[in-house]
């Protein structure tokens, strides 16, 4: 095959050398001629012209030459194909397992590399992304913060101008907006960048401009935008004219000056901007939130990046800046907004810390890289098992075909051609596995896509499945060593070993050199799979737990979606009405028994918190409960019970400020005692003399906040009527049937009700729950997938390995039953044999599950890594599964019939 | 010439090119020339037919090919029999002289019947 391979290497690709060898040759052949006619007394001119004219076309014989090497080359090729497909479909349970196994470790590796890949370690489509840092301040902010990576518009100011550690620097601020064209309206993600963003990144424009420093002046002054290319192919259905055109944003006309370049979607992965706009235009952006030009250093919302400076790495550019950092908070705590803290708190504040860090990280790889890993270890574990179960099926194969090939070699046919018939069955056998495991990590990928992503942000968000060449080209080569190593055993060890032996079929105990071999590859199988099995009982269990155990109130029914007013210019009275009208209008829709209005989704990771004052001192409290603004009726339309008091109604809008709290916000702030009439206040940084003036006047039952996981944490609900805080409202209809069905008659009503206001995120609450889980369902669904298929490798490779050792001892056991061994006797033997190899693996299994279980810790719910019963289980189905596997030859060897097995010799 | 006779026996050269080196290695001249003077000029090979027919019998693996010093000092490319080469020619001289044997009393047949 080498050789064979060469000469292929040669005749394509090494053409020339060979055509000048031949061309060398033929001149010498001219030259010879010639020198004979000249010993014959021709003039050596004529000799020359002669012996030219006599050897005919130079060209005609080089491409006659060439054709001859192709031709030969192809036929031979062809014909070894030709066998070895005759030879792979005269045992088609063979190769169809191969190459299924094949297909699993090539598919499951690949198609989940390809997601770790793209959604972890990618980094951003941008100019040198790795010279990228995003910079955030760790610590508390004494003030209101958007996230933990964010820091106020003054300080990011007082970083850019005065750092030593980068060459530019921008920020970022994404937040939705209303967009109007024509006739349509829709809320889209909006990115505010600062006029260095496009400059930074080196994200240039598909048409038009992109945002310039320039733009970056004076606040108010550059109503321009800049769209992202998937938006503005979607949405503008790739219109070039669109560029100078006007849109409407939040109601504020903005002019279109350009798209930006394809590919680029923002600098978060997973939450993809549709569309740029200048920083300044903050205000127009966000409406009744500033930040911008009042110059608050108590709000934290812009997103901070830099680029490094040449020959400065992340490090030493944290260091460079922590001096830069503490100058500005000795400025900051002078400021007059800072009063109101004591000395322990300004000193807090002083130990602030810069920090520099990767400036392609994002929540989403934050939150999928230890899962995704998990995943990678768990298809690792798949590839490991295909590469054993690949071994065990080559190894029979080849001691069965020990016996054909000793035949072949012994009347004369040559080892080179043997071993190149097994290299082309094997090389045929990866490339149909390969293809169809590539088929399959391309659907599977698409499915992990969409399952992980909604279908709109799916459609935008690049997770191609193509896979990585890398990936590919490591699976595919440890198969193919491992076939290759296994495949070719029996015709390397065909001209070591004598012939004869391996001819006559004496085999008493059919101890062949590879049995032990093959028990280890099942005992290897068996404890791989109990490990996959464990990991698969393990998450499964856990998003049943999680799905089981719930938010605490009953999820079915209930139809929710966004809308925000404010972002389609409405004033704070106008928005405050759009709600009370929306809330009865919604109330008389047919099939709709109640609705609530909430400013915070349930289970959709979002918190508002604040510092309380408590009941007696008025002295601040440490921990911050989560709170809420709802309309009435809420607390019924969620189905959580009031266990004390009442909830809110139509009526709570007066002066007197209530409150609904939950079990865990009375225990922690209200001990002793009923907590219904009792009071707090909330924190207000702009008013330090706040009182505990809020009345409680309803008790509910701890229910999950944020997301499922979560301990419920202390909760206080306040009535919306009563001077909102928020602009945006999530609502929650309880319905009489499906929730989905009522959609078009909803998204009627809404159009009706008030065409200018988009509503977005509509969504059963059961199907928000199930995208609200979609980590676990991906980590669950996968693992048990892997833990069947690994199963059933495990179950195959035992299956054959008894098989095979029972046909090979059928004399022996033919002489057993001779001599009046009964057949419950010889099952008996035959699986102590198999359990041997079963316990050995499961025991082997136990133990690495045991020490692995600790690195998945944080990833379960509801029960501890060393579940007894989740091990319990694998253990039990998977020697269930093995007994079967076993018993089936064990029942064969029971029924050989001594007559005949001993006439077998 | 040389190409009608390789169509009309297809085979033939091959034998020939065997026979040829079965005593010394040639180059590709060299065995034209033994050609001619085994087959008392009855066959001219010309070089149209003889190098696809060296390459092929190369690439079967009955021949095989160094580089060594032709009479003109320049170097050419010797070709020599193989442990298979020689092997064919035994098979291919019997299979020949059946061959010629019938072909011979086919001829001496048809001839009497004339």
């Amino acid at each position: 095959m080498i050789s064979r391979l060469r000469a292929l290497w040669n005749n394509v690709f090494r053409k020339s050398q060979l055509d000048e060898e031949l061309d060398e040759e033929l001149s010498v052949y001219a030259e010879l001629v010639a020198a004979e006619k000249v010993r014959s007394g021709v003039a050596p001119d004529e000799a020359q012209r002669d012996a030219r004219r006599e050897m005919g076309g130079v060209e005609q014989i080089r491409q006659s030459v060439r054709d001859i090497r192709v031709g030969i080359w192809l036929e031979k090729f062809a014909q070894d194909i030709r066998y070895g497909i005759r030879t792979l479909k005269k045992n088609p349970a063979f190769s169809l397992v191969a190459i299924a196994t094949l297909a699993l470790g090539i598919g499951a590796n690949t198609a989940m590399f390809s997601l770790l890949d793209q959604i972890v370690l990618r980094l951003l489509p941008v100019k040198q992304p790795e010279r990228l840092v995003k910079v955030t301040v760790a610590g508390n902010n004494y003030g209101n913060t958007y996230g933990d990576d964010r820091i106020s518009w003054p300080m990011f100011e007082d970083l850019r101008d005065r750092n030593e550690a980068f060459s530019d620097m921008f920020c970022r601020f994404p937040t939705t907006v209303t967009v109007g064209y024509e006739d349509r309206a829709a809320q889209v993600m909006a990115e505010l960048v600062s006029g260095s963003y496009f400059p930074v990144l080196g994200v240039g424009a598909a048409l038009g401009r992109t945002i310039a420093p320039d733009d970056d002046e004076v606040p108010d002054s550059q109503p321009v935008v800049v769209l992202s290319y998937s938006f503005w192919r979607n949405y503008f259905s790739a219109d070039r004219t669109i560029v100078g055109r006007t849109i409407a944003l939040n109601s504020y006309k903005m002019t279109v000056i350009g798209v930006a370049q394809p590919g680029f979607d923002g600098v978060e992965l997973g939450n993809p901007a549709q569309m740029f706009v200048p920083i300044m235009m903050k205000t127009e952006m966000t409406p009744r939130s500033d930040g911008l030009k009042d110059r608050r250093r108590r709000l934290a919302w812009v997103a901070a990046y830099g680029r490094l400076k040449p020959g400065m790495n992340a490090q030493q550019a944290q260091s460079s800046l922590q001096p830069l950092l503490y100058s500005i908070l000795e400025m900051e705590v002078q400021q007059p907004d800072f009063r109101q803290f004591g000395d322990e708190d300004r000193r807090q504040f002083l130990r602030n810390r810069i920090e520099v860090l990767p400036g392609s990280d994002n929540w989403l790889r934050h939150s999928m890289r230890q899962p995704l890993w998990i995943l990678i270890a768990l298809t690792g574990a798949v590839l490991l098992l295909a590469c054993a179960n690949l071994a065990n099926l080559m190894l029979a194969r080849a001691t069965v075909r020990e016996r054909e090939i000793a035949l072949r070699l012994a009347i004369g046919a040559a080892r080179g051609r043997i071993v190149r018939q097994l290299m082309v069955e094997t090389l045929l056998l990866s490339s149909a596995g390969a293809a169809l495991g590539l088929a399959l990590a391309f659907l599977a990928d698409r499915l992990l896509v969409n399952m992980y992503l909604p279908a709109n942000e799916a459609a935008d968000f690049v997770v191609s499945p193509i896979p990585d060449w890398r990936v590919l080209a490591f699976t595919l080569g440890m198969l193919l060593v491992t076939s290759l190593a296994f495949g070719l055993m029996p015709a390397l060890r065909g001209s070591r070993t004598e012939i004869a032996p391996s001819l006559q079929e004496r085999s008493g105990t059919g101890s062949l050199g590879s049995v032990p071999l093959r028990r280890i590859f099942v005992v290897v199988q068996v404890a791989l799979s109990l490990l996959l099995l464990v990991g698969a009982g393990l998450f499964v269990r856990t998003l049943r737990n999680l799905r089981d155990q719930g938010p605490g109130f009953p999820t079915d029914h209930l139809l929710g979606f966004t809308v925000d007013p404010s972002l389609s210019g409405y004033s704070d009275q106008q928005t405050e009405s759009f709600f009370e009208r929306l809330n009865v209008n919604l109330r008389e829709m047919p099939g709709v028994s109640s609705v609530g209005l909430s400013t915070m989704p349930p289970l959709r990771g979002y918190g508002w918190q604040n510092a309380i004052i408590g009941e007696n001192s008025g002295e601040r409290q440490e921990e911050q409960p989560v709170l809420d603004e709802v309309g009435p009726k809420y607390f019924s339309t969620l189905g959580i019970p009031i266990l004390e008091g009442r909830e809110f109604t139509d009526r709570d809008r007066g002066p007197q400020k209530y409150a609904v709290i939950n079990r865990s916000f009375a225990r922690r702030y209200l001990p002793a005692g009923d907590p219904i009439g009792r009071r707090f206040g909330l924190v207000d940084d702009q008013n330090p003399a706040a009182q505990p003036d809020i009345v409680v006047v309803g008790v509910i039952p701890d229910t999950k906040y944020r997301d499922l996981r979560e301990m419920p944490p202390p909760q206080a609900y306040f009535p919306y009527f009563q001077g909102a805080k928020f602009r945006f409202m999530n609502v929650y209809l309880r319905t009489h049937g499906e929730p989905r069905q009522l959609e078009n008659q909803l998204r009627e009503r809404m159009r009706r009700f008030d065409p200018h206001v988009p509503i977005v995120d509509l969504q059963a609450m059961d199907e928000q729950i199930d995208w609200s889980l979609r980590t676990e369902r991906l980590v669950a669904s996968l693992s048990a997938v892997f833990g069947g298929l690994a199963l059933l490798l495990a179950v195959i490779g035992l299956y054959g390995v008894m098989a095979y050792t029972v046909t090979r001892r059928t004399r022996e056991i033919g002489i057993r039953i001779a001599l009046g061994a009964t057949p419950p006797k010889i099952i008996e033997m035959v699986m102590r044999e198999a359990s041997v190899m079963v316990l050995t693996g499961l025991s082997v299994g136990a133990v690495l599950a045991l020490a692995l279980a600790n690195l998945i810790r944080n990833q379960l719910f509801g029960l501890n890594a060393h579940d007894p019963w989740t091990l319990l289980g694998a253990s039990l189905s998977l020697a269930i599964a093995a007994g079967f596997a076993g018993f089936i030859p064990a029942l064969r060897a029971s029924s050989v019939n001594p007559t005949n097995a001993l006439r077998r010799e | 010439m040389a190409g009608t006779q390789s169509d009309l026996l297809q085979g033939t050269l091959d034998v020939l090119i065997l026979k040829a080196l079965a005593l010394q290695e040639l180059h590709g001249m060299g065995i034209s020339r033994r050609i001619a003077q085994m087959t008392n000029a009855a066959f001219d090979v010309k070089a149209g037919s003889l190098f696809p027919a060296l390459h092929r019998m190369e690439q079967a693996g009955w021949l095989t090919s160094g580089w060594g010093q032709a009479e003109t000092n320049r170097r050419a490319k010797f070709y020599s029999l193989t442990k298979k080469g020689k092997k064919q020619l035994q098979t291919e001289t019997k299979r020949w002289a059946r061959i010629s044997l019938a072909m011979a009393a086919a001829l001496e047949i048809s001839q009497e019947a004339l």
